[in-house]
């Protein structure tokens, strides 16, 4: 086709998605959405394949694609214009009940032609604790409201008996019912653009510019994948809950322009909601393959036919019913997101050509703090801490990590301001910043986490309650490449406040006054004089850690994000007097490193 | 002809070496070939990295030619090191 | 100020230094207007400021010594703090903040630091991403024990040891030149802020300081120290500029006063925006957006959006309802920062932005990188080897190649031929002249897609506006893209060259107050009063003290609402008769619910959590006079006296090249009517008309063009 034509297009569609995206965060208003950018607007051709994905969370542009089938399947034959859809269970295509899909088709001249789908982390599901997370939940019938597909407007109007019914199971139906406006109102930007594009170019030349767009992105895909050396790369990520560990084992082998991604050897389904489905594993491994292989290409149908996944049957990336998946966005599925980041930034270091876009794992471990009570101001406040979004940079092989610099499969999240989160809820935090030895160690240092401290203020009932779904305090998630380390793993410590103690200015986990309890998941209260400490991981390093330039280590000494003894132990160099490198005496503990690691007697396995 | 398993680790489709001095670490899984050294995490990067849990290791493994770090692994005891390797046409890499 | 010895003719000067030219526009008390243009000169802007008025000056038959003699005013705005930042040449800065937080600044809120200001195509490559270099060395920060809450009330008090310890550390062992203060909730509390600047000027006097408490006395504890980095980083800089442009003007004979512009579009006196060097960041833009409004006022347009596009970059403002539009998340490079500032959003795309094919998708491109003004467009002759889209217009018969910048140089057809067959038409297996063609469109569609996305963005619909054309590149392209998103008219206007500095001359002395405070909508209306009494007197005191009676003061009050539990605030102006009595109050409620619905669309209102509101602002406003445009009667519209000939263009409608007219701007007359397909070339730029296109030139020379087909292929 006409490559002008071509061009404006594709530019077109492109714009198309961003205006629906600014239109979501326009009517929601929420935080979760607007911060924390945890949303995700696609554009899918008419048989529900991914024509256009956007910036938001990458795992959905697979899952909505699967979405739009599923509704293509149970509506064929009544599917109107400007209807609208309604689909949030994560055994049909869902990630979790709490990210509800609206899917609506896009109708030209009478002939569907292409549909528009969008998510958000809508403000509560109805499940058995509050905000969508339920780490106590048992199945999926204690996660709230699921449904495999409804009419939620018929010929663009509300079917109000339908709304009522999920507004009535919900806790907050007023924040709800404005989430679901919200993608009704960017569902409907979406079908107005696409009709302007429609008219303007006729549908045979959009949809002629659709499927090159298609056939674009895979020829492009799989010239990168020929370019890239054939071999099979491992990972393996732990997910600790309550004191039980469930593996995800991934082989990822590349054949010619062909990926698969085998799950096989992964650990069965766990009693505890971290579990994912196969649909949601599948968008898990395309988070970090759309930005990390594909960057220059559009994210589409194209991008998704060279991989094949692989994951067994009852297993915790692909449970059954009625297994919990409530956590499973920074459950499994993150896991899935870390092992394929992990795999394919192997591969990408092994070709000399493409190691400066590998990456060790970025923020490996969300948190997940939703906190809920009586604000200061007279109401009722619930909200997740955006600190969980703010995540850490993995190392690259050609600079550290960025700290505190966000995560791979949501490129574009930022953390609130101390400021807003005391204006909102009656917390005061105690500090906030980079949290010390937290970014993998490694030639280039992944990209540290952070760590703060709260504790109620002035609450009118004393305190507040949060629900907590950090799983992960045992094991370091966020693996390193290429001998790096990876980045230290989350903390989250309940400190009982001594009798008259108060935390005054403590602005270190050591100098708040209390009794330390580690504490990862369930629902706790903050009351009182007690803090909540909560330490998130950093970033994977990248090669060898003696390796490290020794003046880079000492500024990282001299800015406080690693430790003097960290410095010494790991990186092998010395300070000296003045704050910078003692070339002489790090010379000296680099060799003692080299000389104990070759004191090891035997040869592995 | 040269080509990489991982950064640190080449192999001409035979035999596996270290990237950094060339020493030879035998055909794959070239991990076997080289030093396994398992650090508990309280011990493998101070403060942070303990999690007042035993059980969860630091695995290095590093060349014997060389002493410099070939790759890392988070792992629980018992569980087998991990397999990277390339495929390449007639052989046994 | 002395007014007995007046000259019989006395001049208003207005010069606004841009990233690449310093313009001059110089309004005679007897309607006359003149023009100069000299390159600037940074970083000793004031040399390209004295140039660009001499160039003015010339032609008046005016030495620059006579001109300023007689000059009553001159007002003027500058790239300075831009250029400071951009180039990291401010002073070595330190930051003192609440013991804890040290990290704020640089942590950036997360990622957001590191995508802001990044285009999608950055966005989808995080790898490749980091944050920019930061203006404040992180060695540089030091904590102090101090804590204030969230309802202003002392937590912690101020360690004042401690900030003594601190100022000695930054300035004895860091070297600082300059220190930012930013504590939490400082803007509900100054005084902790306000102690450490006392100590300060105890333990380190000459320092230059800036506390946030002052600077951005608003919420949000990044974006308000960032603010306060930025303006202690480029403060020094900022005041040395003005300092010593002042006593070069009056070493020139200059006995006035110096106005200055800000980023908001008000003027400040000289002595007042030395010390807030923020607010000049972006004044350049804003003054253009202000001289577009004024065009519209005077045109009776309420409506318009103002588009430049010059060499490198395509800029955007919105004026709606005859009202400007604010930055939310303004940024100096990639730097947040809270000021007032009027919106303007630009991209990558100008005459001289590259035109290329991605080697990878085979997708032709326009832009964003740019060869700017060295090498330039390969047809200039000055070494540039990439096609641009200046090279693509040459080929599309709208530029002359011997009638360039008055055929100052031959551009050379042949050269921008070869390239753009080779680099374009080539690899796309197309020939040259449909490649051309083809990027043309392009460059129009991709301009259309982002205003479309801008005025989406403020829930408007381009059909209801005015495009006002500034730049030497966009009149080539208005016309087409005009049509497409269906804009009522396209106006280039006859100042278009020398926007910024015109809308210099259309400003108002104006100073912006924020008081941040929540309260319900059922706060008794004394309350509000009493708020806005103290801000009021504030601002009449300041105004009086510039010299500006009473009867020239304007207070303009606005509220900022959002509804309980949504993050949109809506900057809501008081209509209503101050003070406010409680249908006042109600009235304003009422407008920002219908201010609410406009802007994010109509059901986004969550009406049950109810309504309060969060900032109380005052612009206090000293009306400056207007100067008049000169105005003359329209005669017939036979365009023929100026036709200089016929060439080939390209004409979209027909979807290629033919037979156009060519004509002469300098030879129309007002009333003169032009049909498409035709260009006008004016001295600094072409205005293309394809067919279906009526181009008039109206009684203050501007040319104004409406379409009667409604439909162009872009």
């Amino acid at each position: 086709m006409d490559p002008m034509t071509f061009s404006i297009i594709r530019h077109r569609l492109f714009r198309i998605v961003d205006e629906a995206v600014i239109t979501l965060k326009h009517v929601s208003g929420s935080a979760i959405t607007n911060e924390g950018h945890d949303l995700m607007v696609s554009l899918y051709r008419a048989d529900g394949t991914l024509l256009m994905g956007g910036v938001g969370f990458l795992h959905h542009l697979t899952s909505a694609a699967e979405a739009c089938k599923a509704i293509i399947r149970r509506f064929q034959g009544q599917i109107g214009e400007a209807d609208v859809y309604l689909l949030n269970d994560p055994y049909t295509a869902a990630l979790h009940t709490s990210d509800i899909y609206l899917v609506a088709p896009i109708h030209h001249e009478g002939r569907l032609v292409a549909w528009s789908a969008c998510f958000v982390h809508v403000t509560d599901i109805g499940a058995m604790n509050p905000g969508g997370f339920a780490p106590q939940a048992v199945d999926i019938y204690s996660e709230g409201f699921s449904s495999p597909g409804l009419k939620l407007l018929d010929r663009g109007e509300m079917r109000q008996d339908v709304l009522d019914t999920i507004l009535n199971m919900v806790r907050s139906p007023e924040m709800v019912s404005l989430d679901l406006r919200s993608m009704i109102a960017c569902c409907n930007v979406a079908r107005d653009r696409m009709s302007a594009l429609l008219t303007k170019y006729t549908a045979p030349v959009v949809d002629e510019a659709c499927a090159a767009l298609v056939e674009q992105s895979e020829t492009l895909f799989r010239a990168r994948l020929r370019a890239l050396p054939d071999g099979q790369w491992q990972s393996r990520q732990y997910l600790d809950v309550q004191g039980e560990t469930a593996r995800v084992v991934l082989t990822m082998t590349k054949t010619d322009d062909r990926l698969v991604f085998d799950f096989t050897g992964s650990d069965p389904q766990s009693r505890h909601s971290i579990n994912c489905t196969k649909w949601a594993a599948l968008g898990g491994l395309f988070a970090p393959l759309f930005p990390l292989l594909c960057y220059d290409i559009t994210w589409n149908e194209g991008v998704i036919r060279p991989v094949t996944m692989i994951a067994p049957e009852g297993s915790i990336v692909n449970c059954t019913r009625p297994a919990p998946v409530s956590v499973a966005t920074v459950g499994a599925i993150q896991s899935v997101n870390n092992a394929a980041c992990t795999t394919i930034g192997k591969m990408l270091a092994a070709s000399p050509e493409y190691r400066d876009q590998a990456t060790a794992v970025w923020h490996a471990n969300h948190f997940a703090i939703f906190k809920f009570g009586a604000n200061q101001r007279g109401g009722y406040s619930i909200g997740i801490l955006t600190e969980t979004f703010a995540g850490a940079g993995g190392a690259r092989s050609f600079a550290d990590g960025v700290d505190i610099g966000g995560e791979i499969p949501n490129p574009i999240s930022r953390m609130a301001n101390v400021e807003t989160v005391e204006g909102a809820f009656p917390i005061r935090y105690l500090f906030r910043r980079r949290a010390p030895d937290s970014g993998g160690p490694g030639r280039y240092r992944g990209g540290t986490g952070g760590e703060m401290a709260i504790v109620q203020h002035r609450a009118p009932a004393g305190g507040i309650d949060y629900v907590i779904s950090g799983k992960g305090a045992r094991h370091p998630m966020s693996e390193g490449l290429a001998g790096g380390y990876p980045g230290a793993p989350n903390s989250y410590v309940w400190v009982h406040a001594d009798a008259e103690a108060a935390p005054g200015s403590a602005d270190r986990l050591e100098t708040i006054p209390g009794t330390p309890e580690p504490v990862s998941w369930g629902v706790y209260p903050l009351r009182g004089q007690d803090a909540l400490y909560v330490r998130w991981n950093g970033g994977g390093g990248y090669g060898d850690p003696i390796a490290r330039d020794p003046a880079a280590v000492a500024a990282d000494v001299t800015s406080g994000v690693v430790s003097a003894r960290a410095a010494a132990e790991i990186y092998g160099v010395a300070l000296a007097p003045d704050g910078g490198a003692d070339s002489a005496a790090t010379v000296a503990l680099r060799g003692a490193i080299r000389t104990a690691r070759l004191a090891v007697p035997e040869a592995a396995e | 002809m040269t080509r990489f398993i991982l950064p640190t680790v080449a192999t001409d489709g035979t035999i596996c070496t270290c990237a950094a001095c060339g020493h030879a670490l035998g055909p794959a899984p070239w991990k076997r070939g080289a030093i396994r050294r398992d650090l508990p995490l309280a011990v493998a990067g101070g403060a942070a990295y303990d999690t007042g849990h035993a059980g969860v290791f630091l695995c290095q493994f590093i060349c014997p030619g060389c002493a410099v770090l070939l790759d890392t692994e988070t792992a629980m005891a018992g569980d087998a090191a991990l397999d990277d390797r390339l495929h390449l046409p007639a052989a046994a890499n | 100020m002395q007014k007995q010895d007046s000259p019989p003719l006395s001049y208003l000067v207005a010069t606004d230094v841009g990233g690449t030219c310093t313009d001059t526009i110089v309004f005679g008390s007897d309607g006359g207007i003149h023009i100069g243009k000299a390159l600037s000169t940074p970083p000793d802007f004031a040399h390209g400021v004295l140039a660009s008025i001499q160039s003015a000056a010339t032609p008046m038959g005016l030495t620059l010594d006579d001109l300023l003699a007689r000059t009553h005013l001159f007002v003027h705005g500058s790239t300075v703090v831009d250029n400071a930042v951009l180039t990291r040449d401010g002073a070595r800065t330190g930051l003192i903040t609440t013991l804890g937080f040290e990290d704020t600044l640089h942590v950036t809120r997360g990622a957001y630091g590191r995508w802001a200001g990044l285009t999608e195509g950055q966005m989808k490559h995080p790898v490749k991403t980091d944050r920019a270099a930061p203006l404040v060395a992180r060695e540089a920060v030091v904590g102090v024990a101090e804590r204030v809450d969230c309802f202003g009330d002392v937590v912690t008090p101020l360690d004042e040891a401690a900030v003594t310890a601190a100022v000695r550390h930054l300035v004895q062992d860091k070297g600082v030149e300059a220190i930012a203060v930013s504590f939490l909730w400082s803007f509900l509390n100054p005084a902790h802020e306000a102690r450490v600047r006392e100590i300060i000027e105890q333990v380190a006097p000459g320092t230059y300081v800036t506390l946030s408490s002052d600077i951005a006395p608003v919420p949000g504890e990044y974006e308000r120290g960032s603010t306060a980095v930025i303006n202690a980083y480029a403060g020094r800089i900022t005041r040395d500029y003005l300092t010593d442009l002042a006593s070069q003007l009056s070493a020139r004979g200059y006995a006035g006063a110096t106005m200055v512009m800000q980023g908001y579009g008000g003027l400040l006196p000289a002595a007042e925006a030395a010390d807030r060097a923020v607010g000049m960041i972006e004044c350049g833009p804003a003054a253009g957006v202000i001289g577009a409004k004024f065009l519209g006022d005077l045109m009776g347009d309420a409506d318009v959006i103002a588009a430049d596009m010059g060499g490198t970059t395509f800029k955007v403002g919105v004026i709606q309802g005859g009202q400007l539009e604010y930055a939310r998340e303004p940024m100096v490079d990639r730097f947040h920062y809270i000021a007032p500032k009027i919106e303007v959003v630009s991209i990558g795309a100008g005459g001289g932005s590259i035109v290329a094919v991605d080697p990878v998708t085979r997708l032709p491109s326009v832009g964003p990188r740019s060869a700017g003004a060295r090498p330039g467009p390969v047809c200039y002759g000055q070494g540039g080897h990439e096609a641009t889209l200046t090279d693509v217009m040459l080929l599309i018969g709208y530029m002359d190649p011997d009638q360039f910048l008055g055929g100052a140089i031959t551009l050379d057809r042949a050269g921008a031929a070869a390239a753009v067959a080779s680099q374009v038409a080539e690899p796309l297996g197309l020939d040259p002249t449909a490649a051309a063609i083809g990027i043309y469109r392009i460059a129009c569609a991709q301009i259309t897609d982002l205003i479309r996305e801008i005025t989406v963005e403020r829930g408007l619909d381009p059909r209801d506006f005015v495009l006002h054309a500034f730049g030497g590149t966009c009149g080539m392209l208005a016309a087409a893209f005009g049509e497409e998103l269906s804009v009522r008219r396209v106006i280039i206007p006859y100042t278009a060259s020398v926007n910024c500095a015109f809308g210099l001359i259309s400003a108002d002395v104006a100073h912006e107050y924020t008081t941040t405070r929540t309260l319900g909508t059922a706060t008794p209306a004394a309350e509000v009063n009493a708020i806005f009494a103290g801000m009021e007197a504030r601002a009449r005191a300041q105004l009086l003290a510039e010299g500006i009676e009473p009867h020239r003061q304007r207070m303009e009050w606005s509220v900022d609402l959002r509804y309980c539990r949504q993050v949109h605030e809506v900057t809501t102006q008081v209509h209503a008769a101050a003070p406010l009595d409680t249908a006042g109050l109600a009235r304003l409620v009422d407008d920002f619910e219908a201010l609410y619905e406009r802007k994010f669309g109509k059901g986004s209102a969550y009406r049950e959590a109810g309504i309060e509101m969060t900032a109380f602002r005052l612009t206090a406003r000293g009306l400056m006079p207007r100067p008049k445009l000169p105005v003359e009667e329209e005669g017939p519209a036979d365009p023929s006296a100026a036709l200089m000939g016929r060439r080939p263009i390209l004409d979209l409608t027909s979807g290629g090249m033919a037979v156009g007219q060519i004509y002469n701007f300098t030879l129309l007359r007002p009333g003169n009517e032009v049909p498409g397909p035709a260009v006008i070339h004016t001295p600094i730029t072409t205005i293309a008309l394809h067919t279906g296109h009526r181009a008039r030139m109206d009684r203050w020379r501007n040319i104004v063009v409406t379409t009667d087909a409604p439909h162009i292929d872009a």
